[in-house]
């Protein structure tokens, strides 16, 4: 039995870092139809940050975040003013485009700062474990999973109960129609590619204590998050968490009976014949073609 | 009675609402039918049906008295079937010759066309028709930079150049001036006799001068059928017309 | 309806322009051939003839990419399974140097391996390996193009499930370290011996050898655009749907522009085993392929020459900055600068660009010509190019 809970808390610990990064993803893609491959490099962008805080600012991580997610968020604005913003019709270009946005951060972090490994450090209050139905459990990993459960609910709430969630929403199902009743699409999708932007450099924050900082660690996260969010669906928040606890007790489980080689491979040809067969995603209804 | 082309008791629905519900439609070889209906009848959804771009949920479609509702739509096209879309529908990076050579389809095979150049033997028949259809001057150009009425044309050449024994035309005259509506009834009748064609159109005197029998639709279902005279006198056609300001205004 | 007595004559600059184009191609062939004349130095053109390798894998990538609109991310696939068949093929011929005759590969040995695994064995043969050296990647890309295209699956997520299956392929092979070398991948290679000649990596006749083929695959490449299949790969990539309705089975073309594709860059893989001396997992990784498609997007993509040449321009200038790691990082910043802008301005690459410039120069006659006729044709013919990349 302890076996069991413990394999599910490590699944769900998973399914939250999963959560974390494909939520910003799952905005952008879902909103704007944007393939962004940048998102990687914004994960690592907000990790960088915040070991760069830590280090020359003496600021510890947690009141870092908040400093951490505009910065990100920022950056996230310029990218989708400077560039992203003149290839709406042309989303196969998108991916090119934020592919190269992406190099041009990697390179940029590794030119200013070097290629090593960097650490960032575990807010002292949280480093320790505590026991929870027989289950030793990290507490830095529910603080995560805390974090993560209150930014859904705060971007599930964003979209569907506020007036620039609805006009989202509006320029969303018909851009030219939002345009006409006085919505400024430009303004709204540069605010939405912020936030999405802004939720990766949170990410990459909160993971940044777990594992090592370096300029390519993006990589690893983005193709994860792309898993999830197109496992769930597209413009689908609710399928992209489902998704995301599916793809996390599986790994965990996988993980646990074969090697890592195996069960990455495996979820790969998951995901090619899922698209295959349900490329809205497994847990969207089919709509009029 | 079977007729060349004819839709039984078809039906199709998205998400519940039935675009087409029960249409049934005969239309013999060789006969220019005209297909009107108020917006929302579901006119561009039963050719549609037709062509293969939806598959109807109910009924059955047949040509010659093969059943086509279950065939791709190349497979369709194959048996002799093409088509004018409402959003006239070229390709727009290639040239009007080039545009042209791709809609001349008589093999259709990977391999039959990897051994053909662009510069066969057909070309000089395919540019002939560019020249009937005003274009000639337009030859170089890739077809994105026609004008609206332009492209029209140009997707009227493609079927012809594709010759199918049925042609489906979705609003042919949208865009074009007086005079090019004009050709292109004559155009029409012209091709009536060795072609079947289905018209969708709105504009009633284009259809007064080309058709002989129109099939009126409303709500997915046929209404009425026969000659311009008996449609104008039928009561129920008038009616359904009524909140778009008869069947002239329409 | 007036018709016009030389309206024929507007064929002919169509007609001339393919000639144009075959003396352009064929002059960039020549001058690859002359590089050795001139340059008497056996390691530049090692270095060089890596760099025409990975032309011909950008090239075959612009024939599905740029001609059929199949945005293939694991382009490197094929590369890396042809790249694999040679090696194998090559290291077999080093069995009795190394290990003895009726030996195993030596990285077998090492990790204990017993018998020679079933499918190394057809590798002795050479005619064999140069034939799965093609005949994999095809197999593979039929089979995948069958899985996705037949689906009508388009656009972005055909680039992810080729990405996909990049990733999946590359994990086994490092992953199968006891039959594929894994990490190191297969290394310490004989030369490659046919009909007598040898092909030493460091010399001419390799550098011949991968000019010849490059040659060969230009211009059946060139030759498949030109032909109606080509014609009609163009017009799914403008408007797929369309096209069916003429009675084109898309799927079809679709997998052959894609199995084409993979041919050709089976071959590539092979070459580059021989100019390379090894064949390792980073042939078939992730950075490898990406980086084909900017190659293709710099060089531009529409155009199998541009595609080419945008290769081994960036390749080259990479080598030449390879020498200092501060100038290397320096330069994928730069030219993940020059990727996103070529991206927003120049969506044809630089073969659209000179395009654009030779037309403005010499094509005022047909502007004219056009202008003549119908004021709504005439008035857009100057700003051809321009339209052209914003309908794209």
């Amino acid at each position: 039995m302890e076996f069991v809970l413990q394999q599910f808390f490590t699944g769900l610990s998973i399914a939250s870092i999963l959560l974390l990064v494909a939520l910003g993803l799952s905005i952008i893609y879902g909103a704007m139809g944007v393939i962004n491959l940048a998102h990687g490099e914004f994960v690592m962008l907000g990790a960088y940050t915040a070991w760069a805080l830590q280090k020359f600012v003496g600021l510890n991580l947690l009141p870092s975040l908040v400093v951490i997610f505009f910065v990100v968020a920022i950056l996230g604005w310029i990218m989708e003013r400077g560039v992203i913003r003149f290839l709406y019709e042309r989303p196969l270009d998108t991916i090119l485009a934020t592919w190269g946005l992406g190099v041009i951060m990697q390179q940029a972090v590794r030119l200013a700062v070097g290629g090593e490994l960097r650490y960032v450090e575990m807010p002292s209050v949280l480093s320790h474990s505590t026991s929870f139905l027989g289950v030793e459990l990290s507490v830095y990993r529910i603080f995560i999973f805390a974090v993560v459960t209150a930014l859904f609910a705060l971007t599930w709430y964003l979209m569907q109960r506020t007036s620039i969630g609805m006009k989202l929403r509006a320029v969303i199902q018909n851009r030219d129609m939002a345009a006409c009743f006085g919505i400024n699409a430009d303004r709204i999708y540069g605010l939405t590619f912020a936030y999405g932007a802004g939720l990766a450099g949170l990410a990459g924050a909160l993971v940044s204590p777990l594992k090592s900082v370096s300029p390519e660690m993006g990589t690893t996260y983005v193709v994860d998050a792309f898993m999830v969010v197109v496992l769930g669906g597209v413009e689908s928040l609710l399928g992209t968490v489902a998704s995301a606890v599916l793809l996390g007790e599986l790994t965990g489980a996988i993980a646990y009976v074969q090697n890592d080689t195996v069960a990455k491979s495996l979820a790969l040809l998951a995901i090619v014949v899922l698209i295959r067969f349900r490329p809205q995603g497994l847990f969207v209804s089919k709509v009029r073609a | 009675m079977t007729g060349y082309l004819e839709l039984r008791d078809v039906a199709v629905s998205f998400n519940g609402f039935r675009a087409v519900d029960g249409l049934s439609l005969t239309v013999e070889k060789g006969e220019l039918r005209c297909l009107i209906g108020p917006n929302g009848a579901g006119k561009t959804t039963a050719l549609d049906l037709i062509c293969g771009k939806v598959k109807p949920t109910h009924g059955s479609i047949l040509l010659n008295g093969r059943p086509l509702d279950r065939l791709e739509e190349h497979e369709i096209a194959r048996a002799g079937i093409g088509r004018k879309f409402q959003i006239p529908s070229v390709f727009k990076e290639l040239t009007v010759p080039q545009n042209l050579e791709v809609a001349y389809c008589r093999k259709t095979g990977v391999f039959a066309n990897l051994l053909r150049f662009a510069r066969s033997v057909e070309s000089d028949g395919l540019e002939k028709l560019a020249e009937m259809v005003g274009l000639e001057d337009c030859l170089d150009a890739p077809a994105g930079i026609l004008s609206h009425g332009q492209t029209q044309w140009l997707e009227i050449a493609l079927l012809l150049a594709q010759d199918p024994q049925v042609i489906l035309m979705d609003e042919p005259t949208a865009g074009m001036t007086a005079h090019e509506t004009r050709k292109t009834a004559e155009l029409f009748k012209r091709l009536k006799g060795r072609h079947t064609l289905i018209v969708v159109e709105h504009d009633m005197s284009f259809i007064k001068e080309i058709s002989d029998i129109i099939s009126v639709m409303h709500q997915g279902r046929l209404l009425a059928e026969g000659t311009v005279q008996d449609i104008e006198r039928n009561p129920e056609v008038r009616e359904a017309y009524l909140g778009s300001g008869g069947i002239t205004g329409a | 309806m007036v018709a016009r007595i030389d309206s024929t004559s507007d064929r002919v600059p169509v007609l001339r322009r393919t000639w144009v184009q075959i003396s352009i191609y064929g002059a960039v062939c020549l001058a690859i051939f002359l590089v050795p004349v001139v340059l008497d130095n056996d390691f530049l053109l090692n270095k060089y003839a890596r760099y025409l390798v990975l032309g011909i894998l950008a090239m075959a990538l612009s024939l599905s990419w740029g001609y059929c609109g199949i945005l293939n991310l694991g382009q490197a696939l094929s590369f890396g399974l042809g790249s694999y068949c040679m090696a194998m093929a090559l290291k077999l011929r080093t069995v009795p140097v190394h290990t003895g005759e009726g030996g195993l590969p030596d990285f077998m040995v090492w990790n204990n391996v017993q018998e020679l695994p079933w499918f190394w064995a057809p590798f002795y043969s050479m005619p064999f390996a140069l034939f799965a050296g093609i005949a994999v990647p095809v197999l593979l890309a039929v089979l995948l193009g069958w899985f996705v295209f037949r689906a009508r699956i388009t656009g972005v997520y055909v680039a992810i499930i080729s990405l996909a299956a990049l990733v999946v392929v590359n994990l086994l092979i490092i992953d199968q370290q006891r039959y594929t070398g894994g990490f190191n991948g297969i290394t310490d290679l004989a030369q490659l011996e046919i009909l007598g000649m040898e092909f030493d990596a460091y010399s001419s006749a390799s550098y011949y050898l991968v000019a010849t083929v490059l040659t060969v695959c230009l211009f059946a490449a060139l030759a498949i655009t030109k032909s109606k299949t080509g014609l009609i790969m163009q017009a799914i990539r403008d408007h797929e749907d369309r096209v069916r309705y003429f009675g084109y089975d898309v799927a079809h073309f679709k997998i052959f522009a894609f199995a084409a594709s993979a041919a050709i860059a089976g071959i590539a893989g092979m070459l580059y085993t021989i100019v390379m001396e090894f064949a390792s997992p980073t042939f078939l990784g992730v950075p490898l392929s990406l980086s084909v498609v900017i190659w293709c997007a710099v060089g531009g993509r529409q155009s199998l020459l541009g595609a080419m040449l945008g290769a081994i321009l960036v390749t080259g200038m990479q080598g030449a900055l390879s020498e200092s790691e501060t100038f290397l990082d320096t330069w994928m910043l730069v030219m993940g600068g020059v990727f996103v802008a070529v991206v927003l301005f120049l969506p044809k690459g630089l073969a659209g660009l000179v395009e654009t410039i030779v037309e403005h120069l010499f094509g005022q006659g047909r502007a004219a010509r056009a202008a003549t006729g119908k004021p709504a044709a005439g008035k857009d013919v100057s700003g051809t190019g321009k339209k052209a990349e914003e309908a794209a």
